[in-house]
């Protein structure tokens, strides 16, 4: 099997990484990054829009984002950017999630991992 | 701020969220209600409709609470490691609140009192050499009261219950209503000047009277901020 150990976090890794990816790109501010990922996602994922501070905050703290204050257009928001840490473990969460995402649609389309279960 | 976002804050408070998250967290989903409130009115609602579908998009408060509780980093100090804040934290800065102003009582008696046995009472102190001592003594006396009301401080600002804010507020007090300051130029060779600090009421039934007294006097007066917040907060409640 391509993973064998088990992964408590992926579920909630999701959001991390989307956000993650995100700010890869560019600087953000919370209703951008939500806006984006139900444009980008077709509203698939789409949750209560205040969680996303939640997430922001914990990256924060973990090193992977970076914030600063920052007026554009006349208003006044908080921007956060991926740090060093934040595109190593962008980079981590991205290799994970495409292993497993090929381990299910193998297992949904009959692939080989249907197989080996069988 | 619509009322359910002062809710939020008191319940994030109440289960250990530090208050600079809490504080940033309150700030970001007011500007993100007013960038979907701006969004709804944009697709055509009302100012009232706009404002009711831009809270429902924002989340439930059980969400927002709970996406925010979840996180051990965002917590408190206080709720993390409340016997660090409200046990070690008052000891060690009341030590070396006192370790400064011994270090000005016993510099003091080296610079100004070198042929004084004892750097307390004896002449008058003047000017100068007044101001430099009695800097030593509001230090040494101010420290508890000073550490007692930051307690109370970290206590209100995230609406601790009276457990742990007490534990801290009786240790500071028994420390400080027990403490004796000693000073003795023949204890140590070349006569250059011993301070030392200990802790206990003495054997007289005056000195145990005395001693528990300024206990009792520290603990009121720390406490008092603390206990004044309880009860506006409980008349607002009943109110």
């Amino acid at each position: 099997m391509a993973t064998r150990g088990t992964n408590p976090n992926f579920m909630n890794g999701v959001p991390e990484l989307l956000i993650l990816r995100l700010l890869d790109e560019k600087e953000m501010y919370g209703y951008e990054i939500v806006q984006a990922i139900r444009n980008r996602t077709e509203a698939v994922i789409a949750v209560g829009e205040g969680v996303v501070y939640p997430v922001l905050h914990g990256l924060e703290s973990d090193g992977a984002i970076r914030s600063r204050r920052k007026t554009v257009g006349g208003r006044s928001r908080i921007y956060y950017t991926v740090t060093r840490d934040g595109a190593r473990r962008l980079a981590e969460l991205t290799e994970i999630w495409t292993k497993l995402a090929g381990a299910v649609g193998g297992m949904l389309t009959g692939g080989r991992y249907a197989e080996s279960i069988g | 701020m619509p009322r359910a976002l002062d809710e939020l804050r008191e319940r994030l408070l109440r289960a250990g969220v530090a208050p600079r998250h809490v504080r940033r967290y309150l700030t970001e989903l007011n500007e993100h209600l007013d960038d979907l409130r701006a969004e709804e009115e944009r697709a055509g609602r009302s100012r009232f409709e706009a404002e009711a579908a831009a809270l429902s998009r924002l989340g439930s408060m059980d969400v927002l609470a709970e996406a925010m509780i979840g996180r051990r980093q965002l917590q408190s100090w206080s709720a993390r490691a409340p016997w660090a804040i409200f046990g070690l934290a008052p000891i060690f800065t009341l030590a070396a609140a006192w370790f400064v102003a011994l270090f000005i009582l016993w510099s003091g008696w080296r610079l100004f009192l070198p042929g004084a046995d004892t750097p307390f009472g004896g002449t008058p102190y003047e000017g100068f050499v007044n101001i430099y001592f009695q800097v030593g003594r509001m230090i040494y006396f101010g420290a508890p009261f000073v550490i007692g009301w930051g307690i109370g401080l970290i206590a209100i600002r995230q609406r601790l219950n009276v457990a742990w804010p007490a534990i801290g507020l009786i240790l500071l007090a028994y420390l400080a209503g027990t403490a004796q300051v000693h000073a003795n130029r023949k204890e140590v060779l070349n006569g250059i000047g011993h301070i030392g600090m200990g802790f206990g009421f003495g054997s007289s039934g005056q000195s145990i009277s005395d001693g528990l007294t300024h206990i009792l006097v520290i603990l009121t007066v720390t406490a008092l901020p603390y206990l004044a917040w309880r009860l506006r907060k409980a008349i607002t409640a009943s109110a």
